[in-house]
């Protein structure tokens, strides 16, 4: 026998129990049909035992088997890695134990101390990248080759984009913060990148002129493009022989932000891109796995954080093409207050 | 700001234990058309459907006018008003063109049909559009575009919001699809979206503000404006340019201009008059009908449904019955669907076609010949397992293969490109070029031009007054109609 169907399950029992009960109402309201034919019983006992037999089976289906299986599959869908809120679980809770289970999980999930220990890893993120050798080795170059080559300028603003990058990863320390002000920390970033890429590197920001007003006061969570874009240039461009072109496209919807940052890269195949997608989908494990690639890595990051904020609805979706490149979309919700977020995630 | 009509966000959605989509993300703004090129068609159905009916997620949310209408936390299986126009008809037959615009539609509560009143109401629609279908004409005497476009007007005045079209040049032929674009851009304006489903880069590179690539029931890319050509023909078509560059490169017209192996004399139908034509030995012929009622005519004496009302066909001279006759073979459209019987086993569907030419071909030692024979190139898999699970290439191996065995020496193909994603119609073409390298004839009966075009060695349009037009190969690249390959004849040309 499958093991889905064996007896040791509750539910298989209360199945078959059920299933019994069903056989006798309906043995009796054909026993008292017939009899009813035959005069034994009146038409209306026989009646009755019909529609008792009707009644049952009404109330098993949508009161007991259609909740059961919404349960189910609320389960399932939690151990294939979806976040499932309480709330998802309203009419169906199996047992009041079960509901003050599943409160306690979303609790934890939810809390803020999740937030903040995924903004810790953000930010960690972003530093390890100034303690990468590689980083950091290949800063000091480009500085030592710009002071070498012309006057002290270039150094001066070099130092100066690395200052500003710190302050802002390192010294901000609010959960959101306005479109313009990540572009602007996204610029240094590129800014920083320039130096090491020279002209293989061309950053291009597109919008709706109508809407960048309101685009750029839009709240948007902390370091939710810099670690994208760092993601397209490494993954991306820095693989691919000639210019790479990065672009940063803003859309807005009546209830939307839109936000696809692209690349003209190297791109990936079909499978890693279904099992990429398939993880931002199912962030259940809001805590990324250490042995995951860092690409992997920066974008759970920031769409758990999107997610935690403002909703499942939200987050990150990613396209690509083997060799024609990849766009990483962020959808957020339209707010220029804080209104929309939770006090606790300020 | 741009308006949503349409969001898919992150839709799984199973059916039948089989995941149709996959994270599916698309959107779709007020005023647009977007295009969706099927790499693979695995989902298209599945999409189609969620757009119209509400129906059970495992995740993912969608909305439609800015109104959440279906998620995997509550499914309510109602019905959006998305209409979907396709190869068949959604109207109801025997009833008057106002009748399925006005009287069908939802809360139209006239008790007394005042059939002068609809006129007058449905007279606006027609002079937006330039158009002049008559409105008591009954549905079923349309042509195929005057369906489509009573189709469309239905959904623009029940105010449906988003009108899908999938594969509809499969349906109308050139010039209408232009008028089609031009309609369909007409509605754009007045805010009215579009779903333009279709494996033709050139249709979508026509109409579309931006496509969307489907590929086994997931988005791989959106790509918009420039970025179109860039990434999508370049991205997918090269493998396909290449072949049929080999394929025109290598083709010899001296091979075919011989020998008069078919011929249509004075076939008389419904609506075709005295209609001859000759096919030649080894040629490509491509017949393009411009007239739906020619085609179902054509149609009709290809499968011996009607007698003729005049006229024979001449196989090497003798006259034959046509489906009777084991010298030449039909492959019907969507010949996965049609040609396959999955009650009988590989074998069996194998041998059909044999079996017209020899007997004994039911005997084990035959078969097992053509099993150590075929084998090798079907795969032995295929003949151990059951019909049904056979992929969509192994359906069209089959039915190849099994007109390679009948050795006819004509075979119809009649539009075997349709409902075939971009992978399989790589393969459906190197499956007809294999019957041309065996020294078959092949005829491939069309509405669309576009993938026919790369293999064929004469044209030949129909009309309702016979063939229209007759273009030989070294002329194609004069022809003013949209298909994919026409440069590449017209580089031939200047070489």
């Amino acid at each position: 026998m499958r093991e889905e169907y064996r007896l040791k399950y509750l539910s298989n029992r209360v199945l078959l129990m059920g299933a019994v009960t069903l056989i006798y109402f309906v043995i009796e309201a054909v026993r008292n049909v017939l009899l009813g034919i035959h005069g034994e019983e009146t038409v209306l006992q026989a009646c009755i035992y019909v529609l008792l037999a009707l009644l049952y089976l009404i109330v098993v289906w949508f009161g007991i088997i259609l909740p059961y299986r919404r349960s189910e599959l609320l389960v399932h869908r939690f151990l294939d890695g979806y976040l499932t809120e309480s709330s998802d679980f309203a009419e169906v809770f199996q047992s009041p134990s079960m509901k003050l289970q599943m409160d306690e999980i979303e609790k934890i999930l939810r809390s803020p101390k999740m937030i903040d220990l995924n903004k810790r890893q953000a930010q960690y993120l972003a530093l390890q990248n100034q303690i990468n050798p590689h980083f950091l080795y290949n800063t000091l170059e480009s500085i030592r080759g710009e002071a070498l080559i012309a006057g002290l300028d270039s150094v001066a603003d070099m130092t100066e984009a690395l200052a500003k990058f710190f302050r802002y990863t390192i010294t901000n320390v609010r959960n959101l913060v306005t479109v313009q002000e990540e572009l602007d920390n996204c610029e240094t970033y590129f800014l920083i990148q320039k130096y090491r890429f020279g002209n293989r590197l061309q950053l291009h920001i597109e919008y709706d002129v109508e809407d960048w007003e309101d685009i750029i006061s839009c709240k948007i969570p902390k370091l939710t493009l810099q670690p994208i874009l760092e993601n397209s240039i490494i993954h991306g461009t820095e693989l691919k022989v000639g210019t790479g072109n990065l672009r940063i496209q803003f859309e807005r919807t009546q209830e939307r932000l839109l936000i696809r940052i692209s690349d003209d890269g190297v791109g990936m195949d079909e499978e890693t891109l279904a099992r990429l997608n398939r993880k931002l989908g199912r962030d259940g494990n809001v805590l990324i796995h250490e042995e995951e690639a860092r690409g992997g890595i920066a974008l759970g990051n920031v769409n758990s954080r999107i997610h935690l904020i403002f909703g499942e609805e939200y987050g990150l979706h990613v396209y690509s093409v083997p060799q024609k490149g990849t766009d990483v979309e962020i959808t957020i919700p339209f707010a220029v207050d804080e209104s929309r977020v939770k006090a606790s995630f300020m | 700001m741009r308006q949503e009509v349409f969001r898919m966000e992150r839709v799984t959605y199973i059916d039948k234990g089989i995941k149709q989509l996959e994270d599916f993300n698309l959107q779709i703004y007020q005023g647009e058309i977007m295009g969706l090129i099927p790499i693979n068609a695995h989902g298209l159905q599945g999409l189609l459907q969620l757009m119209q009916t509400n129906l059970s997620l495992y995740d993912g949310h969608v909305y439609y006018c800015g109104e959440r209408v279906n998620s995997w936390k509550s499914t309510r299986r109602s019905v959006n008003r998305i209409g979907v126009i396709d190869g068949n008809s959604r109207l109801v037959e025997h009833m008057t063109v106002t009748d399925n615009i006005f009287v069908l539609r939802q809360g139209f509560r006239q008790g007394i049909i005042q059939n002068k009143l609809l006129k007058g109401q449905l007279e606006p629609f027609m002079s937006d559009i330039e158009m002049d279908i008559p409105a008591d004409a009954y549905v079923d005497k349309l042509s195929a575009f005057e369906r489509v476009t009573v189709e469309l007007l239905r959904a623009v005045v029940a105010g449906y919001r988003l009108i899908v079209f999938n594969e509809i040049s499969t349906v109308v032929n050139g010039e209408e699809l232009s008028k089609l674009y031009e309609i369909m851009h007409h509605y754009g304006k007045q805010g009215f979206s579009f779903l333009y489903v279709s494996p033709h880069l050139e249709e979508i590179m026509e109409v579309c503000d931006r496509v969307a690539l489907l590929s086994n029931g997931r988005i791989q890319k959106i790509v918009q404006g420039e970025q179109m050509k860039a990434e999508v023909v370049e991205g997918y078509t090269l493998e396909y340019d290449r072949m049929i560059r080999y394929h025109m490169e290598n083709r010899d017209p001296a091979l075919w201009e011989k020998k008069e192996i078919l011929s249509f004399s004075h076939i008389t139908g419904e609506a075709l008059r005295d209609f001859n034509m000759k096919v030649y030995e080894r040629e490509c012929l491509v017949i393009q009908n411009l007239d739906n009622q020619v085609y179902q005519d054509i149609l009709q004496v290809l499968y011996g449904d009607k007698k003729l009302k005049k006229g024979a066909c001449f196989i090497l001279g003798k006259r034959v019955q046509l489906p009777a006759s084991k010298e030449i073979a039909v492959i019907s459209a969507e010949p996965t669907k049609t040609m396959i019987f999955d009650d009988m086993s590989y074998m069996d569907n194998l041998c059909m076609g044999l079996s017209r030419r020899m007997s004994g071909v039911w005997k084990g030692n035959m078969r097992d010949s053509i099993r150590r024979e075929y084998g090798p190139v079907l795969g032995e898999e295929v003949f151990q397992m059951p019909v049904e699970l056979l992929s969509e290439k192994q359906r069209y191996q089959l039915v190849y293969t099994r007109i390679l065995l009948q050795k006819p020496k004509v075979v119809v193909c009649v539009q075997p490109f349709k409902g075939a994603d971009l992978e399989h119609r790589v393969f459906v073409w190197k499956m007809m070029e294999m019957l041309l390298d065996k020294g078959m004839s092949v005829v491939i009966l069309t509405i669309n031009l576009a993938d026919s075009m790369s293999l064929a060695d004469r044209l030949v349009r129909i009309g309702k007054d016979g063939i229209v037009q007759e273009v030989k190969r070294e002329e194609f690249g004069s022809l003013s109609i949209t298909a994919p390959w026409l440069n590449l004849y017209r580089t031939e040309q200047e070489r």
